[in-house]
This record gives structure tokens, sequence and C-alpha cells, in this order.
């Protein structure tokens, strides 16, 4: 039996499908390159930290979620930000604190979100999210849509008592909720083989009665296909789980962050694991997609950031006015 | 005649009738059933304060018993709340705020300025706070002036059964995040309450009684002690007006300004320790806009600056009482430059 | 104890601190081993090769926290507890955290005189090692619920069979099983299987798994036991094939509805499904077959290894030299018949 190639197996994505995850994740990237090489010339004020490298896990985690799910993300948010639809031209004003941004130029990199796309922010505070992701899933479930809330946090966060209250939580209202552990090896400059003392964050999982599953985060599909497994056991009722994604972020923790305390792993990371240079060679070579379709892509996402970043050094500040606004509904 | 119900029962009816009003309405907290997953009854406790008491038969589902994880369950009311619901999570003891902070004034308070004004929050964290049963330093304290310095927040002290649910109505129907103060001695205290539904708006002050020669402020259940040393002041001859701003975030600042514009004398009455309280922020409002005005010091009658006492000898002096607002009172009109 | 043990006597241990965290968490309900009881096996061998007179264990190093748990381990040991081999650790330049790790340890541990390698993983971790062992006999433990190759067998029991091997008390030749290996080659790029080799549907790798029977094309076993567990399940319910026997099986499936036969099978733990079986044969031992599928990916005992390619055939070659495994219940019964672990009397 013979099957063709328009009609994927179950769970995988069809050609247009992957295309979508590929700019998602070419998107990030540049995006996050460029956000690099512009604050390296001092015009981004703030703190900003970049997510490239790690973009298989945003793109194959939200490639699964709709108008009904929602997430919450990191200090790390920018990847998470265009994964669930935040607009990259917005997000690129919202960077240099232009009044045209995401959030007219009151959040900066820390806070980018979009709440009517389901984007809860990203977050300054480390371990902030699972709690809020507890409430958005609670919600779908109180809804009764078939929603779920994916909370992203990283292996510092999987320290933080937040966390752990959450996934009791989770797991005692038996709520829609995907934790997402992304352990990129560090928290800040600190080894999570230091700091986090069970061996691996997903063994956590079973001290609150929640499957734990460990993926390659270098890999889309191993994300894709271990989140749309958990995205739809939640969906149906089956409760929580924790994937614990395991990569290396590119940049440092932040932007200045000389790195001392690494070792060559980036290079190494860059040569042969990275995960658009995977995604490209395993879909051509598979017959999914041709190199010219993503080429396209490419040359595409290149003009949009390139005139993301034109359009917010032009876009103009918020002013005195825009001081004292947005701060209650009504007061 | 109306009819007489206490605070509890007070605030348990403005819940029941906003959840009967609006089915985005949950409630959630430790024990707010009570029994969950024990062998005996459920809806054993309706919360430790027994506030929510019947109202987890009467909405089912709707009421949600938490394991003891304020940061978890006071977060997940702040990210319900940004989905579509309005959900009234209870927080124990107001001390409690020490375990879940950040959840209530590093994502709730700031959601809408962060985001550049697109977030809609309507959660209410319900929580008990003061002195007076005995209850020592970690279940006793004042905290409502650390709520109100952060924006983005409202802070609601209601004084009264009839406030109670008046203000309860109105924080589950405001838009933005709500710390709904309730004061632990005042439970069982009784008061007129219509049946029907009704809201009281949020920074306008109630006028409780009304008098020329002085002016004094006070908050929460010390608006009840304002008004009996009022009572005892008048006996002297001094007629006192006293209001109750009913929350401290907003803060009704012009009924404050126009009533000491009128008598010329200010009293504030707080329980909270004296430094950056309600006290020194009415007081320097006042000193600030209706310098003019002022014909004598203002002052301010608070706890002291220490833990809350449990020894009821040490905690009976602790506690600003109507002697004590009365003397202050009589200092500021017999003032003499 | 064993008088005639040689004092060179060496094992090597090799505990992978990566086995039993895949999907099969999520989509069944495969068990999670901690690392914590991994390390207690390895104490537990190190206390039976103790017992044994055991001179010297090679231990593998890691960074899932097991080779660290056993250093504690040794250091916190009291002067009452029985004695221990000497615990060599084997240090690693560099860890890659991939299979790699595991095949340059073994070979370290056969270079360093190992005569024994007992291996803590699953059907994966006995793969790496299977690679790198060579003539030095195996004992594979099973870490889970998910296996089919190693056996789920107390460690202390294991230590015992293992440690009368690496002794010289028993011959290689009656102590081990010869067991059978699939080798799969697409291209250049070639897999060893241990116990099933199955051709799925499915596009990529992904999370390796495999647990939908739907996706199922093609099934081949060294192997099919009644009571395993996995794909070598199905084969085990219809045509079994017992792991002595140098001979494997081949099935063709298909969906459940067109099927000739349909076994309900534990194709992972937790998960009972029905799978079709179009048809099946033996496979003899040096038969290759050629791949059907002309896409689709390759798992190689259970787990997703290799993404066809247009125009790259695929082979299955069922080959008769696979590792020698130490087989426990004969060792240790020709070890009552012989009498090694009992003390004669001195005084009657």
């Amino acid at each position: 039996m013979t099957e063709t190639l328009s009609t994927p197996a179950a769970g995988e994505l069809n050609a247009e499908g992957l295309l979508d995850a590929y700019r998602t994740m070419r998107t990030i990237r540049v995006f996050e390159e460029r956000v690099h090489d512009e604050f390296a010339t001092g015009e981004i004020p703030g703190f900003v930290h970049l997510y490239a490298g790690e973009e298989a896990s945003a793109t194959g985690v939200c490639s699964h979620l709709d108008a009904r799910d929602s997430i919450a993300s990191t200090h790390r948010g920018h990847g998470h930000c265009i994964a669930k639809g935040v607009d990259p031209v917005e997000m690129m004003a919202e960077i240099y604190g232009k009044r045209t941004g995401s959030c007219h130029g009151k959040g900066g990199s820390m806070h980018i979100a979009d709440l009517s796309k389901g984007m809860l922010g990203a977050n300054g505070i480390v371990g902030g999210g699972p709690p809020l992701i507890c409430g958005t899933a609670l919600a779908a479930k109180q809804q009764n849509n078939g929603g779920v809330g994916v909370a992203f946090f990283g292996d510092g966060a999987s320290n933080q008592g937040t966390t752990l209250e959450s996934l009791n939580l989770a797991s005692v209202w038996n709520l829609p909720a995907i934790f997402v552990a992304e352990n990129n090896g560090y928290a800040e400059a600190t080894a999570s083989t230091w700091s986090v003392a069970a061996d691996n964050i997903a063994d956590r999982a079973a001290g609150f009665g929640m499957p734990g599953v460990i993926v390659d985060g270098f890999d889309f599909f191993a994300v894709h296909e271990a989140a749309g497994e958990a995205i739809s056991r939640a969906r149906e009722g089956g409760g929580p789980t924790l994937i614990e994604v395991k990569f290396t972020r590119y940049f440092g923790h932040f932007e200045g962050d000389q790195q001392a305390y690494r070792a060559d792993e980036v290079a190494n990371a860059r040569d042969k694991l990275d995960c658009l240079k995977r995604f490209r060679a395993r879909v051509t070579e598979s017959g999914q997609l041709e190199s010219s379709a993503l080429d396209t892509v490419d040359s595409e996402v290149a003009a949009l950031i390139e005139s993301a970043v034109t359009e917010a050094k032009a876009a103009p500040k918020p002013t005195g006015v825009d001081l004292e606004t947005d701060v209650y509904v009504s007061y | 005649m109306a009819r007489t119900i206490s605070y509890r029962e007070a605030l348990n009816e403005a819940l029941r009738q906003e959840m009967h009003r609006d089915s985005s309405v949950i409630v959630m907290g430790e024990d707010n059933a009570g029994g969950a997953g024990a062998p005996g009854a459920d809806d054993a406790w309706g919360g430790v304060l027994g506030v929510t008491k019947g109202l987890y038969h009467e909405f089912p589902g709707r009421v949600l018993d938490t394991p003891i994880s304020e940061s978890a369950f006071v977060g997940a009311a702040i990210g319900a709340a940004t989905r579509g619901m309005r959900p009234v999570a209870e927080l124990m003891f107001i001390d409690f705020m020490g375990v879940c902070f950040d959840q209530i004034f590093n994502q709730a308070a700031k959601f809408r300025y962060m985001f550049g004004g697109k977030a809609v929050t309507p959660v209410v964290i319900r929580t008990m706070y003061g002195a007076g049963l005995r209850a020592a330093a970690q279940h006793s304290q004042s905290l409502y002036p650390i709520f109100t310095t952060v924006p983005g927040l409202k802070v609601v002290v209601p004084s009264s059964p009839y406030e109670a649910k008046g203000l309860l109505a109105q924080a589950i129907r405001d838009d933005d995040p709500v710390i709904f103060c309730e004061h632990k001695a005042m439970y069982d205290a009784v008061g007129e309450v219509p049946e029907e539904s009704y809201t009281i708006p949020f920074g306008e002050a109630n006028i409780v009684r009304e008098g020329e020669d002085v002016t004094i402020v006070a908050f929460g259940r010390m608006v009840s002690v304002a008004a009996q040393a009022a009572d005892e002041l008048a006996a002297s001859g001094v007629q006192a007006d006293v209001l109750d701003p009913r929350t401290t975030s907003p803060l009704d600042t012009e009924s404050i300004l126009e009533s000491v514009e009128n008598t010329g004398r200010l009293v504030v009455v707080d329980e909270a320790t004296p430094r950056c309280n309600l006290a020194t922020d009415v007081a320097a409002l006042v000193a600030k806009e209706a310098f003019g005005a002022l014909r004598a010091p203002i002052e301010m009658v608070t706890a002291p600056h220490t833990p809350v006492p449990f020894s009821d000898a040490l905690e009976d002096l602790y506690i600003p009482d109507a002697q004590r607002v009365v003397n202050a009172t009589k200092s500021v009109v017999q003032w003499q430059r | 104890m064993l008088a005639n043990a040689d004092a060179k006597a060496t094992v090597g241990v090799l505990a992978n601190p990566a086995s039993g965290r895949d999907i099969r968490r999520l989509v069944a309900q495969a068990s999670v081993f901690p690392t914590a009881e991994k390390a207690n096996m390895v104490q537990r061998i190190c206390g039976a090769l103790g017992t044994l007179g055991i001179a010297r264990v090679l231990m593998s190093t890691d960074l899932g926290g097991i080779s660290a748990a056993v250093l504690r381990a040794t250091r916190n040991r009291r002067a009452s507890q029985s004695p221990w081999p000497d615990l060599e650790f084997c240090e690693l330049d560099r860890f890659t955290e991939t299979a790699e790790d595991t095949v340059t340890q073994v070979r370290r541990m056969i270079d360093a005189g190992a005569r024994v390698i007992i291996c803590l993983g699953g059907d994966g971790t006995a793969r790496a090692v299977a690679s790198a062992c060579g003539d030095v006999p195996l004992l594979p433990l099973s870490t889970g619920t998910n296996n089919a190759f190693p056996q789920l067998r107390e460690a202390t029991v294991a230590g015992l069979a293992a440690g009368l091997v690496a002794a010289g008390v028993i011959d290689p030749a009656t102590a081990t099983q010869q067991t059978s290996v699939l080798e799969v080659r697409a291209g250049d790029r070639v897999e060893l299987a241990l116990v099933d080799v199955c051709v799925s549907t499915a596009t990529h790798i992904g999370s390796r798994a495999l647990w939908d029977p739907a996706a199922l094309t093609e099934l081949y076993c060294t192997f099919a036991e009644p009571d395993g567990i996995g794909l070598s399940s199905v084969p085990g319910q219809l045509c079994p094939s017992p792991r002595t026997e140098p001979t494997g099986v081949v099935l063709r499936l298909c969906a459940p509805e067109v099927a000739r036969h349909v076994v309900h099978a534990p194709i992972a733990p937790g998960l009972v499904l029905p799978v079709g079986v179009r048809s099946w044969r033996p496979l003899r031992p040096g038969e290759e077959l050629p791949v059907s599928a002309d896409h689709g990916v390759v798992a190689v005992d259970g787990e997703r290894e290799i993404e066809l390619r247009r125009g790259e055939p695929a082979t299955v070659r069922l080959r008769a030299d696979g590792p020698r495994c130490v087989d426990v219940t004969r060792v240790l019964g020709i070890a009552a018949r012989e009498g090694w672990l009992r003390d004669s009397q001195q005084h009657q």
C-alpha cells in the first residue's frame, strides 16, 4: 500500500502547515538575529533576552493552538509571541520603545503581549506564567470550549514555587494545561545540571501525577508530535502534561552577556543541531517541500524584518499624554 | 422596617446575587466549600470565614476548593480573569499576601499598563484583615496600605454590612483588579441591608455623620470606632464630620478636602501601622491641598510601629479605640497657637 | 569467596541516564524509572560482585546523576558493610549526551579488561552497548516497563551471575546465549535492532516512539515471545518464535478492517491495541529483504531512527552474530548444582 504525500499520517502537517511552521521559525530567527545586531548599536534600550536556537519549541507547540488557547511566556518571549501570532512589526516597534509598538512602548521586550491572540505576555518574573495558565485553562474548562493553556518556562523557573504549585493545582483541578519547560542549560549563568536537583525537569511530573516527557528541542518534529499528543489529551479532558524541551540558546542570557560561563556548545549546536537547518533538510529529502518554496519564505521574512526595523526606527515615541493612561479601565 | 443581617451574610448575599446575575463569576479559595475529597459533607465550611457557605450546592462547578497554594490559585484567578471570567478568590488572611504578592502586584496590577491598555483583568481578591481576635502577628495585620501604593489595583475597606454588600457587588462588576479587605472582627456585626441587589461606587466617601468642628476620616472597622467617638464628642459639644472613604484606591480626595475646608481640623483614624499608611496619606493630601483652611495640626490615630501582639492585654492597647480618637480630636479642637 | 576467582576479574557497568523519559509516558502509561533507583541497582550489583570477590568494577559516568550518586554511596559506605570491588569511573573527555557516550564508554571498559558488561537501560541502551561489546558477554537489565530485550530482573541476582562469568568459574560459551540482530540499510545509513524493525508511514522521526498501529506496514523480529511487550508481541501472540532460535519472523501489517488476522497486542505499556496482520512467515538467518515502502520511517526496537528517502531503497537482514547475553537462570542453576554459592562444612 502506498500513501501519497498529500495525505500526511495522523497528527502530521501538510505542505501548507509545514511551510507555515518554517515561516514562523525563520521569522523568529531573523527577528532575533536582527535585534542582536541592532542592540549592539545602542539604539535599543533596556534588557533584551533572545530566543534564537529555541525556535522549534515555540513553533512546534503553538502550531497546534488556535483562538481558544492561551500561552504565557518568559523574559525570553519574542519567539512565543511570534509563534502565537503577535505582529512582528509591532513587536519590533515595542522593543524600540515606540508608540506604535504592541504595548505602545509601555511594556518593552519583557512584556510584549496580545491578549486578543491569547498571548498573556512575555513575563519579567521568573515563574510568573504558570499560575496564570492555570487560570486560563480553568477559564477554558468553565467555558467548555475545548481550549488549553500553555505555560512556557525555563529551567530556572522550574525551581520556583509558583511553578511547582501550578503543576499541583493543574492536576488537582484536572486542567487542560500544558507546561513546557524550556531547558536551555542555564538560568542566567547558572547551569541547570547544578540548580535542578532532579535529574530532569520532566521527572518532577511524577510527583504531581502527570506525564512528563523529554523531547529534543532542536527537532521541530519531535516537539510538534509530543505537544500534539499533550494538547489533544488536554482538550479531551485528560489533564495536564509536563514537556521538557532540551536545547541551547544561541545568545547570552541578555544582550551584553559575555558568556564566560559557557563552553563552545553554541558553535556545535548551530552547526550540527540547528532546528532550521534540520527542518529544511528533512522536508526537502522527504519530498514534502521544494527548496525553492523555502527560499521564497526566506526572502519574504528578510523583507518583513527589514521593514519592521525601518518602521520601528521611524516611529514616534510615546509622549507625556501617554504617561498616565492605561493604568485602570476606570478610576 | 428594613431587614437586619450580619456583615458575613451581606457578603454571602452579594456573592450569591452576582453569581446569579453573571455566569462568568466563579469563586475559589481554601475550603471555600470545604470537605473537598474528605469523607464527610461537601460545603462543610463555606470558607474559614463562612462567607461562601451554601454557594457550592447552589452553583455547581463554580465554587472551587484549592490546595493551600496561594500563588497558584491567586494567579489562576488572575489568568482566568484575562479570559472572560470574573473570579473571586479568597486569600484567607491578608497576611498571606507574602506568599503570593508577585501575582497581585507584578501580574494583575500591571497587565493593563504594560500591555498598552489592552488588558482587562476583572479579578476580586477577598481577604480578611485586622486585629482583635487574639490571632497574633501573622494573622492580624492591616496591610491595605501596601496594596494602596500599587498603581493598577483598587482597594476596598467596607465598614458595615450595608457597605460590604454594595461594595462587593461593585468589586465583582468592576473591570479592574480589586483587593477587597474584610475586617475579621466585623463578620458578626449586624446592620440594615436591603434584600435587593445594589452597588456602591468606588471613590465616593460616605459621610457617616455631619459636623462643623472637626473632620474625622476613618477606614474600615475604624469607621465605627470614629462614629462612637463622635457620639461622645457630641455630648461635650464638639460636632465631628465623620468620613468613610470606602476605598483607599481610588481615594475620594474631593470629599475629604471639602470637609476640611469647612471644619479646619483633621483627625485620621487608621488601624494600620503608622509609617506610610492611609493616615499619613490623607494628612499629606490635606497639608498640601488645604493648608490654608487648617486651624490646627493634623492628628493621626494609628496602631504603633510594632507587629500585632498576641496577649489580650497588649492587643487591646495596640488597636485604636474610641477613647484615643476622642482624646486626639479634643486636642485638635482645643489647640491654640 | 570463590577460591578460584581471578584476582583481575573485572565487570563493566553501563547505566544510561537518558532512558525512560520518552513520549510513551504521555501516550501510554510507560514507567518513569528514577535515577536514584538506577544508582541503587548499581550498588546492589557491586554488593553481589564484592561478595563473590570480584576485584574491579568499571562504572560509566554521566551528567544525569547516576555515577554521582554511586560515587556518593562509595564515600558513605561503612566498615561494617560487605566489601565492594574497587570502583573505577570511566571518564569521558566530553559528553555528547547521545548514544555515542555509551559506545565510547563500553569500548573503554573492554579495553580496560571488562569480561562482562552489565547495562542498565532500555532497548535503545542495549542496542548501543551491543554495537560495541563484540564477544564480551552482555547482561542487559531493564530500567522500566517498556523493554523487550533487556530483562526486568533483580540487580543483585544479575550481579551474581555476571560475577560468576567474570570470575572465570563458568565457561562463557555455557553461560551465554547467542542472539540475533536485524541490520537495516538505507543508502549509507545502517542501524541494528535487537528485537524488531518496523516501517511506519510517519514522515519524520519526531518523538521517536511508535504507538499508532494504523501507521505500521512492515514488521521484522529477531524473536517473538507470547509474554513480550512492544511490537514483537504481535507475532508473539500469532506465531511465536523463541529467543533461543536463530530464526526470526516477518509480518506485513494492514488496517484491522481488511486484515486476515487481528492481534490484540501490548504494543506499549498500557496500550493493548488491535493490529492487523496481512501475512507472516519465518525469517531465516542471513536472509535479506527489501523494505517495500518507498517513504516513511524505519523504527528499530520501537524507536523511529531512519527517514526513508525517495529512490534510496532500504533492506533488512537477519544476522546471527548478535551479542552474547548472559543467561542468568542457567548460570545460577549451574551454580546451585556445583555448590559455588555454598560453604562446605569444615567441622563435623
